[in-house]
Order: structure tokens, then sequence, then C-alpha cells
């Protein structure tokens, strides 16, 4: 598709997104409150209905905006861990960035690190410190002299993945308090019920910092999908590019877990599916990521909490339904990593 | 290997011919027929609201250990404590009861199993309603041989049902939201006997037409469900204000407008025994508690 048609198609989706983000829910709201919750905020008025205020703009708008932006966070991050690996499998969840950042936040919500900085940063630092040394453990096993073998990065993803879990697992089991003990389910599943205004300005900031210095990169992972010495040869800096990506990609996914737990697949299926209609190039493939990867994760969520009345399912339930069959299919037609 | 076999099969003989003499044929509540000792003096609770229900029988000094849960009547103090979920089989045999009692509600029938393969019965309670309450005292006074003592229990807990049952009927009920969690917002739902308490305090409850039996309520619901009090099973020191701090848009919800939330002792309500009708009352307290002047 031509990028001429795909943002105003992005655009129009997103438009449509919000609508039903914040029309649907657990609990039945009519169109025409929706209206007045608005018009009353665009006008400064006090809310009319202060019950429906509290739903539509209290609850159901910051939540769309964080499951927007946790979506694109993650999605951008699976493209440049993609790049980074020369292999479509590769995501913050599969290779443990998520859990790693999950056991971080969990160590510091339970109270086994201290709390460092201003109380409101600890989370977000906690979790990428854990997904920071999880991802640079992984990357280190996994390594070669000049490449990085599937294999061996799927594998020990997946070890580091389960050594992680069972960290958030221990920690919960060990913590005394029964009500820390459901919430540290939160952390292994991923769930955007916490979304409050209060709580989206940093996930913001981080992935729209993060859509940036992407975008600025796109040409040397462009070079990069080529192979390391050809990139090298292209006067590409390889190793400070893959470090960077590390970094970055630790930062955007604590950030993200930090208040949104650990959500599957959004990292792999969104990247996947874009490539299949922009192409391969970055300057083309990180923007539309960012935007698909919102919405997909905003009708996931969508979805998350209205299958069941009245109540909220974690959504990384739903992104892990969806995600992995398309990961085993992925799996088994892997021979043409980036056509 | 066979030979290892053997020796196990003539150990685990040997076990059950040593501690399982002949007992009476007994159906439990989940129609299991237990082959129970005439008198028993020794048995094990895998649950502690079953223990309360064996204290309410009359039974208490028939228990030698409860599980690492327990922490009533204070008696279960000075008693042997054995680790519940999962159960530590090895503790259970170790302690030769007669007679092991479980709960449907926490314990595993697989448990059961394996402990009927080493000679040890195992009794199920169900308690789903106020009504079972009562009649599990009275069964379980049969069943251990302290009768008087548990029919006395048991109709003084039915006298006080019957009394909360024939209070006159409130002008309005003003709507309860029953809640076990303060972050994650578990709560009853389906055909859970916590309805009951609330409808027996004078109050409605908002989740009684949830069809998950223990559903996550999502905030939303409860701004549209506007419960007129809340009631949380998060001890009597938690501080009311920590539930607005977790749920920042409950100020438009009634009950948290007119400061109409309230925390009790959550094993008064969780815990499907004698002790649901403190409960009840503790719900009742809570209702009519005067609403604080801001």
């Amino acid at each position: 598709m031509r990028t001429r048609i795909l943002l105003p198609v992005l655009i129009a989706a997103s438009l449509v997104t919000l609508v039903a983000g914040v029309g649907w829910g657990s609990v039945h709201v009519a169109t025409l409150d929706i209206v007045t919750v608005f018009r009353d905020h665009l006008s400064g008025r006090q809310p009319t209905d202060p019950v429906n205020d509290a739903i539509v703009w209290g609850l159901r708008l910051p939540r769309v905006v964080l499951a927007f932006v946790v979506g694109s966070a993650l999605s951008v991050v699976g493209v440049a861990m993609q790049a980074l690996v020369r292999n479509p499998l590769a995501d913050p969840y599969v290779l443990g960035l998520s859990s790693g950042s999950s056991a971080g936040a969990a160590l510091y919500f339970l109270g086994f690190v201290p709390v460092a900085l201003t109380g409101a940063l600890s989370l977000p630092l906690a979790a990428f410190l854990g997904g920071l040394l999880t991802i640079v453990l992984v990357y280190a096993v996994a390594r070669d002299e000049s490449s990085v073998p599937v294999t061996r990065l799927l594998l020990a993803g997946v070890a580091m993945s389960a050594l992680m879990a069972s960290i958030t697992s221990f920690i919960a089991f060990v913590s005394p308090d029964p009500n820390k003990l459901r919430s540290v389910l939160f952390w292994l599943l991923g769930s955007l019920s916490g979304g409050s205004w209060d709580i989206v300005v940093w996930p913001i900031v981080v992935s729209t910092v993060g859509l940036v210095v992407l975008l600025a990169l796109s040409r040397p992972l462009d070079a990069m999908l080529l192979g390391e010495d050809p990139a090298r040869s292209l006067g590409v800096p390889v190793e400070r590019i893959k470090r960077g990506i590390i970094g970055l990609a630790a930062l955007m996914t604590g950030t993200m877990v930090a208040y949104s737990g650990a959500i599957g697949f959004v990292g792999l299926i969104v990247p996947h599916a874009t490539r299949t209609l922009v192409g391969v190039s970055h300057r083309r493939v990180v923007p539309a990521a960012f935007f698909a990867g919102g919405l997909f994760l905003v009708w996931a969520d969508l979805l998350a909490r209205s299958l069941i009345p009245g109540q909220d399912l974690p959504v990384g339930i739903v992104t892990a339904l969806a995600g992995v069959p398309f990961f085993l299919v992925l799996l088994r037609r892997h021979r043409r990593p980036f056509a | 290997m066979i030979r290892h076999a053997l020796l196990l099969l003539v150990l685990v003989s040997a076990c059950r011919t040593e501690t399982a003499p002949p007992g009476r044929p007994v159906q439990d509540d989940l129609g299991r027929t237990v082959a129970v000792p005439a008198r028993i003096t020794r048995i094990v609770s895998l649950a502690p609201s079953v223990t309360e229900l064996i204290y309410a029988a009359g039974a208490g000094s028939k228990l030698v250990a409860v599980t690492d849960a327990d922490n009533f009547p204070p008696e279960v103090t000075g008693l042997e404590r054995i680790q519940a979920l999962p159960v530590n089989r090895e503790a259970v045999v170790v302690l030769r009861p007669q007679l092991v009692l479980a709960s449907e509600q926490v314990n595993d029938p697989r448990d059961a199993d394996a402990l009927a393969t080493l000679g040890i019965p195992t009794w199920f309670v169900v308690v789903d309603s106020l009504g079972d309450v009562t009649r599990a005292i009275r069964a379980l006074g049969m069943l251990l041989g302290t009768e008087p003592a548990a029919n006395r229990t048991a109709d003084s807990l039915d006298a006080l049902h019957a009394a909360l049952l024939a209070a006159p009927e409130p002008p309005s009920r003003p709507g309860v939201l029953l809640l076990v969690g303060d972050r994650s917002l578990f709560s009853f739902g389906g055909q859970s006997y916590a309805h009951d308490l609330v409808r027996l305090a004078g109050g409605r409850s908002v989740t009684a037409d949830l069809t998950t039996k223990a559903p996550v309520l999502s905030d939303e619901f409860v701004l549209d469900a506007a419960p007129d009090v809340i009631v949380g099973a998060f001890g009597t020191e938690y501080d009311p204000a920590r539930l607005l701090e977790n749920h920042p848009t409950w100020s438009a919800v009634p009950a948290v407008r007119n400061r109409a939330v309230h925390s009790i002792d959550p094993d008064l309500i969780l815990r499907p025994g004698p002790r649901l009708f403190s409960g009840v009352l503790a719900i009742r307290d809570a209702l009519r508690a005067p609403t604080p002047s801001p």
C-alpha cells in the first residue's frame, strides 16, 4: 500500500478507535451522554452527570490513551529488536525483556528494592533495570562472533523469560500481604486497568521519544538488515547503534511494563503485519507500526473489558490468544525473514 | 524394581490393617461414603472454616492439628499446624488422625484419595448458605459424638437467623457493595451466600446478578451500580480513604461521597462457618453507622 493512502487511513482508523474506545465498556453509557461529557469538558463546564463523566472522562479516555501509547511503544520496540537480530521472531515479550521488567517492577512494588530518586520514578526505573539486565544477558548468551543465531536467541529468551516470571511468582508467594499476591498477577498477565490521567504522562513522553529516535535511526536500521559487516562498510557505527537500541528497548519496555504489566506479542504481530503493507524500509515501518500497534492494543483492550459484563480481563490474555497462533505460523513459515 | 514395588505394597497394606478398623459407613456432604470409626478422639482440620464449625459443634478438644491459616477460636494457638495449600500429606499421616475434616471450598478431593490409601478417612463439609452452617454443626455433632453441645449451638444460631429474618422490612434497602480486594476488585457474584448476609443486614447486594462466582469488578461497574454503602473485607484497621486513592474516579460513587465506606474483619464473611452470623451483624452495624460529617 502507498504511504500516501496509508496515512489518512491510519488517522481515520485512530478516530474510529477512539470513539469505540470510549463508547464501549463493561457497562452501557448512551452515545448522547458520551457526547455531553465531551461537550462539558471542551467548553469547561461542570459535568452534567458526574457518574457518566467519571466513566467516560475519568476511566475510559485515559485507558484508551494508555492502551494506544503502550501498544505503539511495544510495537516499535518490536521493529527495532527485529532489525537488531535480523529476525522477525524477535519481540520484547519473546526475548524476556517484558518478564525482566515485570520482575523489576514486582520487586519494587512489593518492597524488595529501596526507593530511588522520587517515588514516582522508582517503579519505571526498577522495571527498566530489570528489563535491561535480562535483555543484555539474553543477547550476550545468544551472540556469536558476528551474528545472532535464532535458535540460541529464542532459547535464551525463553529461559530468561521463565526465570524472571518465576522470580515474580516467588516474590508474590513470600510476600505476606494476600492483596499484594493478587496484584502480582497484574505484572504477569498485563492489564490496562490502572489507566488514569495521573500515570499516562510518562508513557506518552517515552513512546514519543522512542518514535523520534527510531525515525532518526531509520537509515542505519535499514543498513543493519543487510548484515553487520555490510552495514559497517556503509559507514554505520554498528556497535553504538546496537547498544543504543538495546538501551532504548529496555527503557521503552520498562516504562510500559511499569504501568501495564507484561503484555505479550504486540511487538511481534504488528511489525510483521505492517511490513506486509508498507515494505521493509524503516522510514515507513516505524511510523506505521507505531500507529498500528496503538490501534491494535486499544481494540484488544476493548475486547478484554467488554467480554464479561461488569468485569475486566487482563488484556495480556487477549493478546496472547491472538499472538501465539500467529507466532507459531511465523515460526513454521520462517524461511524468508524480511521478504 | 519389582522388589521395591513389592516392599511398598507390603508397607502400604501394613499401614492399612494397622490404622483402619472397620468403621461405620457415613455419607459426607459431597455424597462420598466414608468409613468412620465409632469413637473418634483424634481429628485434623484442613480448613479454618471447618475448624470453627468443629469448635461450634463442641468437638474442639478432639482436634490434634489445624492449618497454618487458622486463628479462631483462640484455643487453636496451642495446636499443631499443617500446611493446607497444598496439603502436606506427610504431616497429616505423622499425626495419625482417625478422621480428617475438609472443606469443599478449599480442599482437593485428590488429597482425600491419597490419604484414604494410607488408611485415613476424610469427611468433606459443604457450606453454601447460612442454613448450611447449622446443618453442618449438627452433622458434625453426630459424627464426632458431641450431639448435645452441637444441637445447643445450632439451636441458638437458628434462633438468631430466625430473628434476623423476622426483622421488619426496612423502608428502603441501601445498595451495598461487598469487596474482598481494595486494588483488584474481587467481590461476590452468582449464587454466593454473601448476598444473604447483606439482605439479612438490611441491604441489597449490588453484585447479586453477576453470573461469575468470584468476579473481579471494573471501576465502571462500581460507578454504574452506585452503591450507597461499601463494605470491604480489609480488616478493622483499614483506612477508608485508601479506597479513593486506589480508585480516584469513585468520588462520584454515593458510598464514597457520603463517607459510607466501612471495613470489617475479612474472616467474618470469607469463612463459611458459624461466624457468618457475626458477619451479618458487622454489615448491619456498617449500614446503621451514622454518616460522619465532612
